[in-house]
């Protein structure tokens, strides 16, 4: 019997059940579709996730006081100073040392207010920290300039609320300064330059930050005290050796990241949730493959007659069960093809959903940043492998979910199926 | 493996064929002990009340079901040493069936329902084709090769039976009761196709039928009764099959 024969009557035999192969491979496409959308969409945002992080560059330690965000209830106060700088900056391999300030900020822009995060670095190092960083208007001020800013893309071109022009003045309540009675102070900078849209990198989203000068972040927090410090290293292959020498001279006074360890432990959070969200997915596959074995068994059932009249003119047991498990193969077939339809739509669908609740706009040092999140959607990755198994697994269950009933059709007795009414 | 000539081997032996149902306990005996002969090129009738052990005996012949004792040869063929596979194989090669319920695939055309026996044994599509296309045309179905069995009358449904057993140029036709949901004209119509396959192709015809009028117009009538033969006789009217 030749294989293209096998096909054609399993496709008759599925035809004229229209609406119940109908229903069968719905299952299969729904099952399937559902774990690909879970697969693409979190492999997406693991990649989104790993691209923002190796924008930075693997070269570049943050170092961080040990309390605060990183260790909520740490009773440890050790604070990092200038003569943390003068550590780090003697330490072999280490190119450059930049301390920053970093400060949670809202921005009275007309009537509405827009949340951001103040900085106060070496305003020379942006271009070192963040590759690729330029400027869309105006000049990054010079060192030592106390009066002017850089400012992030999205904070001069809100969502709501009046867009910022070049020289224009920023008007803002920095908060979470100690030295502050309040904790808050007023304060103001131009605009003397417009950043280019960047996005997330070393954890913070640069969009929505003001960059002020290292002299005016001094000014302003009135402390010695660094909110962290960035090491950049020569090469990414030091990166470890640099951040265990610092590691073994502070212990636990001092958290140090790195871009590659973050990475990993983001991956093993995002692998966890592939496996969890993959296994409601193959939950779902498997009532579906019980659903073509429960099909095919009332199918075998209802055609004993005709499996009888087969074995009259002459199949063979083995072309018999042939015959039953390419239909079953083509349901699979089918169901595959239409799944891996739905499952693209449905991942685009859902990556704006995980992009919205994981990693949203949020920068690790500042307040949560609104707004911004909206840009920033994931985009499912669909590897050929994904496609591959997408298109072959369902194939491969389906035929295996009709073994039994093809089997049963292969051993009917022949006259009693022929007498079958 | 035989090095008789063909002629000489019989169509069909039956050597003491025993058949004996059982349930739970309790044996039922369908058939005592037949012996049978039957020559290449015969038109055979098998006559017989229901329950006589006809049914079973075409079943046996046929390769569908086995015998508990005895011999029962096809060709020279000794089926009890044949596998399923094998048997399945001469049911494809050598022989073709006729039911009364015709027994079609309602949901194929007609000339699909004849291309089965070919798709089975891997006949490519274009010639598999020509052969049905051919067969209907010889059974006066040309013009019906794309209706479903629903769509075609009683006679008009046996005659792709007809053609779907012989597409395969069978040695052997096996007809179980073929005109018993028939009408007389189409009875009629049905036995002179099958004395015309059986004059021009020369293949031999087992017909099980109640109806005496039937076994007349055949050469040699088998009569069965309670698991054994009860009558064997040859007809001499030969002229009769000339009407074709």
């Amino acid at each position: 019997m030749l294989f293209t024969d096998m096909f054609k009557l399993a496709y008759k035999a599925l035809i004229d059940r229209k609406v119940r192969s109908v229903l069968t491979i719905l299952g299969i496409t729904v099952g399937s579709a559902i774990i690909l959308a879970l697969i693409a969409s979190s492999s997406g945002l693991n990649a989104g996730i790993t691209a923002n992080i190796q924008k930075t560059g693997a070269n570049i330690l943050t170092i961080r006081n040990a309390g605060g965000f990183f260790a909520a209830g740490s009773t440890n106060t050790y604070l990092l100073s200038q003569i943390d700088v003068n550590y780090l900056k003697a330490l072999p391999s280490v190119v450059h040392v930049y301390p920053y300030y970093s400060y949670g900020a809202s921005i009275m822009n007309g009537g509405s207010t827009l949340s951001a995060t103040v900085v106060g670095i070496d305003l020379s190092a942006l271009p070192i920290l963040y590759n690729g960083l330029t400027v869309a208007e105006g000049t990054i001020p010079l060192t030592g300039d106390t009066t002017s800013a850089a400012v992030g893309w999205s904070i001069a071109n809100p969502v709501s609320g009046l867009p910022l022009g070049l020289h224009q003045m920023v008007s803002m309540t920095v908060s979470g300064v100690k030295s502050a009675k309040s904790g808050s102070v007023s304060y103001a900078v131009l605009a003397s330059a417009i950043l280019a849209q960047y996005g997330t990198a070393l954890f913070s989203n640069i969009d929505d930050t003001i960059y002020i000068s290292f002299q005016a972040a001094t000014y302003l927090s009135k402390s010695p005290y660094f909110t962290g410090i960035y090491v950049v290293v020569d090469n990414t292959a030091d990166v470890a050796t640099v951040q265990n020498t610092i590691t073994t001279y502070y212990g636990s006074n001092v958290r140090v990241i790195s871009p590659g360890q973050i990475l990993s432990s983001i991956q093993s959070i995002t692998g966890q949730l592939t496996v969890f969200l993959g296994s409601i997915g193959a939950v779902s596959l498997f009532v579906a493959t019980v659903g073509i074995v429960n099909t095919m068994y009332v199918s075998v059932m209802e055609r004993t007659r005709e499996i009888g009249i087969l074995k009259a003119i002459g199949y063979r047991p083995k072309q018999i069960m042939g015959m039953f498990l390419s239909e079953a193969a083509l349901t699979g077939v089918i169901g595959g093809f239409t799944g891996l339809l739905l499952g693209y739509a449905l991942s685009f669908l859902m990556g704006g959903e995980l992009a919205g609740s994981t990693i949203g706009g949020r920068g690790f040092g500042g307040p949560p940043s609104g707004g911004a999140s909206a840009s920033s959607g994931v985009v499912p990755v669909f590897s050929t492998g994904l496609i591959i198994f997408a298109l072959v697994f369902p194939v491969i269950l389906a035929t295996a979910a009709g073994l039994y009933p093809a089997w049963r059709a292969s051993r009917m007795n022949a006259v009693t199926a022929l007498k079958y009414e | 493996m035989n090095q008789m000539p063909p002629s000489s081997v019989p169509a069909v032996q039956a050597i003491n064929l025993t058949k004996v149902y059982r349930v739970g306990h309790t044996d039922y005996p369908a058939l005592r002990g037949i012996n049978l002969k039957v020559q290449k090129g015969e038109f055979l009738s098998i006559m017989g009340q229901s329950g006589s052990g006809k049914s079973t005996l075409l079943n046996i012949i046929g390769a569908l079901d086995r015998q508990t004792s005895g011999k029962i040869m096809i060709d020279g063929i000794n089926l009890r040493k044949l596998s399923e596979d094998k048997l399945a194989i001469l049911r494809n090669h050598k022989l073709g069936f006729i039911y009364q319920s015709f027994n079609l695939i309602q949901r194929l055309t007609a000339i699909e329902n004849v291309e089965m026996p070919l798709i089975s044994r891997s006949t490519p599509e274009k010639i598999r084709r020509s052969k049905s296309l051919k067969m209907l045309s010889a059974v006066g179905l040309a013009t019906k090769t794309n209706k479903k069995p629903n769509e075609l009358s009683g006679g008009e449904q046996q005659r792709v039976a007809i053609a779907r057993a012989l597409v395969t140029q069978p040695s052997l036709i096996i007809a179980d009761e073929p005109t018993g949901n028939l009408d007389s004209k189409t009875t009629n119509e049905v036995v002179d196709q099958f004395i015309q396959v059986n004059k021009e192709f020369g293949t031999t015809i087992l017909v099980v039928t109640h109806n005496a009028e039937i076994a007349e117009r055949t050469q040699h009538i088998v009569t069965i009764k309670d698991g054994l033969i009860e009558k064997d006789q040859y007809l001499q009217k030969i002229d009769s099959y000339s009407m074709g």
